[in-house]
């Protein structure tokens, strides 16, 4: 890209001789101001980005080895594929998304048709409903560590309460049918104020005069809800959706904090399987793989995310 | 009008009217205890964090009692919140916020400047360099996390402030919330101060960087939060205090086999401080930079 801005001030000379000296400071100024962000972009995002595919056909190890470093084309991949393991992992995040869709999407959504009318206070609510997406993952997982307590932990006792004593005390966390929901869970709990904020800008954009309109038209609340504000949030629906997915997919810290990956697996997620390829066994060439498989991922779902809306858009 | 359940009032028949407010009245009172149970858990953080026995903390937790302490105390907080030794969190809230501030300055200026150019700027290639620029916002961290790693420790970076810093300073994101910015103030700003013989540089830090407020407000909280809550990559990077951010400081009350929750609390909510403290400040502001991040599809 640094390439690029040498031949264009003698372009720029050709073009207006009379001004050509300005100009040449000018240009100079310009490409000054670009090149950090081209520099640090190239170095940090586009050389490791190549780089991790490079990597991931050598058999490359974490820290330099004697042996020298081979070529190994795609048996990292086919190693992958044939590792149950992975397939675990694919399954855990894919389960994860199936449950934090509805979830998340979900309470964003309600919380957000709720704030949405005009009310007293409503700025402070608003704020009070965004808290948990300022929160850390790492501040979640300790203040849900506690809540998921078992035997005694506040969801256990409420279950029971709740189900006067039918409810057997549930090991959110140890139990492998379990552990799964409950990072879903808590998951949802932090991240929803973003789809939420999403949701209240789409709400805003759908123009008063179609909801007079149903309206004259003697629409009830019901209605105008399936038929105006529905159809409205359309393209809202798509990319909040899809983005929760391609974050979905990229399940990592609460994991790593709160079960590393157990109990037997069930909560294996991509990253984490990567993470303990490069760095519990060393073998960065493999999880280089495996990160190409996720960029692979996250770039089709995009993909579809940009071509749905696109749809929507026109 | 733009509320959806509710039905409209009638500005002319007046029991409607009240009856209207009073409805209204008990959906915000209903509103109200929703945002309260939703945001309790982090009452429950604070509550905890005075509580000094951690058995009484897990005892508690099955009860209301959960949600109140007699006798607060700041003994946890003193236990740890040092500068050096074991429990050294001090130190580790000194080096995120560090590493935040260094972040969102830098990031501020070589985004906004890089921005600028790719929307005023004459330099060929603007283009193509801003279409990069947008296709490279696909990439995510995770998958070039491997080969970044290999790259600083072979540089010998590992366990510094600036492993930390320096690459997240450029983002093609902010770039691009910073382009779009420019991009629509009005063209005759440039060209008056042109003709006043200015220079690009000077026509970017005196013209259109004070008009930027909106998007140096949103690119920085986004940064910032962004960089508050890393985790991956500084576990990757960071093995002893010198450098090591809260965050991943706080995760190693997990690796003990005995959880210590009153110091995890404290700590917690020593985290919790700073950003919460900017968030009070700059609510709004919060709230529609997430917008801003959100707008392109």
């Amino acid at each position: 890209m640094n390439m690029q801005q040498s031949p264009v001030p003698s372009l720029a000379k050709q073009k207006r001789p009379a001004r050509s000296k300005s100009d040449r400071g000018r240009l100079l100024q310009e490409a000054s101001m670009l090149a950090p962000a081209v520099l640090l972009l190239t170095l940090f995002l586009i050389v490791p980005f190549f780089l991790s595919f490079w990597t991931a056909m050598t058999n490359q190890p974490l820290v330099p080895r004697p042996t020298p470093l081979r070529f190994i084309w795609f048996t990292n991949f086919v190693r992958i594929f044939h590792d149950d393991l992975f397939w675990t992992a694919l399954w855990n995040v894919s389960r994860f998304t199936f449950w934090i869709l509805p979830v998340q999407c979900g309470l964003a959504f309600a919380t957000a048709l709720l704030l949405h009318q005009k009310m007293p206070f409503r700025n402070l609510l608003r704020g009070m409903f965004f808290l948990p997406a300022i929160t850390s993952m790492v501040v979640v997982c300790v203040i849900w560590g506690t809540l998921f307590q078992y035997p005694t932990g506040p969801f256990n006792q409420i279950l029971g309460f709740v189900s006067g004593g039918y409810i057997q005390p549930i090991d959110w966390l140890g139990d492998p049918e379990w552990a799964m929901f409950s990072i879903v869970l808590l998951s949802a709990w932090q991240a929803y104020g973003f789809q939420m904020i999403v949701y209240l800008a789409g709400l805003q954009g759908i123009p008063d005069e179609l909801y007079d309109a149903a309206r004259i038209d003697g629409a009830n609340a019901v209605q105008r809800f399936w038929h105006v504000t529905m159809p409205g949030l359309r393209p809202t629906h798509v990319f909040v959706l899809l983005i929760t997915t391609i974050q979905a997919f990229k399940l990592y810290t609460q994991v790593a904090i709160l079960t590393q990956g157990g109990p037997k697996s069930s909560t294996e997620t991509v990253v984490h399987y990567m993470v303990r390829a490069g760095f519990e066994e060393q073998k960065m060439g493999y999880a280089s793989a495996v990160s190409v498989i996720l960029f692979v991922i996250v770039l089709i779902i995009a993909l579809v995310q940009r071509q749905l809306l696109r749809r929507f858009d026109v | 009008m733009s509320d959806i359940a509710l039905s409209v009032s009638q500005p002319n028949e007046k029991p409607v009217r009240s009856a209207a407010r009073t409805f209204r009245t008990i959906q915000t009172v209903c509103i109200f205890i929703v945002a309260l149970v939703i945001i309790s858990p982090l009452f429950l953080l604070v509550v905890a964090s005075l509580k000094d026995d951690r058995f009484q903390i897990l005892a508690d937790m099955g009860s209301f009692r959960a949600f109140w302490v007699s006798d607060p105390t700041l003994n946890n907080f003193k236990e740890v919140g040092h500068f050096s030794g074991e429990l050294a969190f001090g130190r580790y809230l000194f080096n995120s916020l560090l590493i935040l501030v260094t972040t969102v300055g830098a990031g501020v200026i070589v985004n906004s400047m890089a921005g600028f150019v790719l929307a005023w700027g004459t330099v060929k290639g603007r283009a193509a360099i801003l279409s990069i620029v947008i296709a490279l916002y696909v990439i995510p961290q995770e998958s070039i996390i491997m080969p970044l790693v290999i790259m600083v420790s072979r540089a010998g970076m590992t366990d510094t402030f600036a492993v930390q810093i320096v690459p997240w300073i450029a983002s093609p994101l902010y770039i691009f919330l910073f382009y779009q910015f420019f991009a629509q103030l009005p063209k005759e700003l440039l060209e008056a101060a042109q003709i006043d013989g200015a220079s690009i540089f000077r026509i970017y830090r005196s013209i259109f960087m004070p008009l930027s407020l909106p998007a140096v407000a949103t690119v920085s909280i986004l940064t910032g939060i962004e960089t508050w809550n890393q985790y991956l990559w500084p576990i990757l990077v960071t093995q002893t205090d010198y450098a090591r951010p809260i965050a991943v400081a706080i995760a190693t009350f997990f690796g003990q086999d005995s959880i210590y929750w009153d110091r995890a609390m404290a700590a917690s909510a020593l985290m919790m401080i700073p950003i919460l403290g900017l968030y009070l400040a700059f609510q709004r502001w919060f709230v529609s930079s997430f917008v801003g991040s959100a707008v392109k599809g």
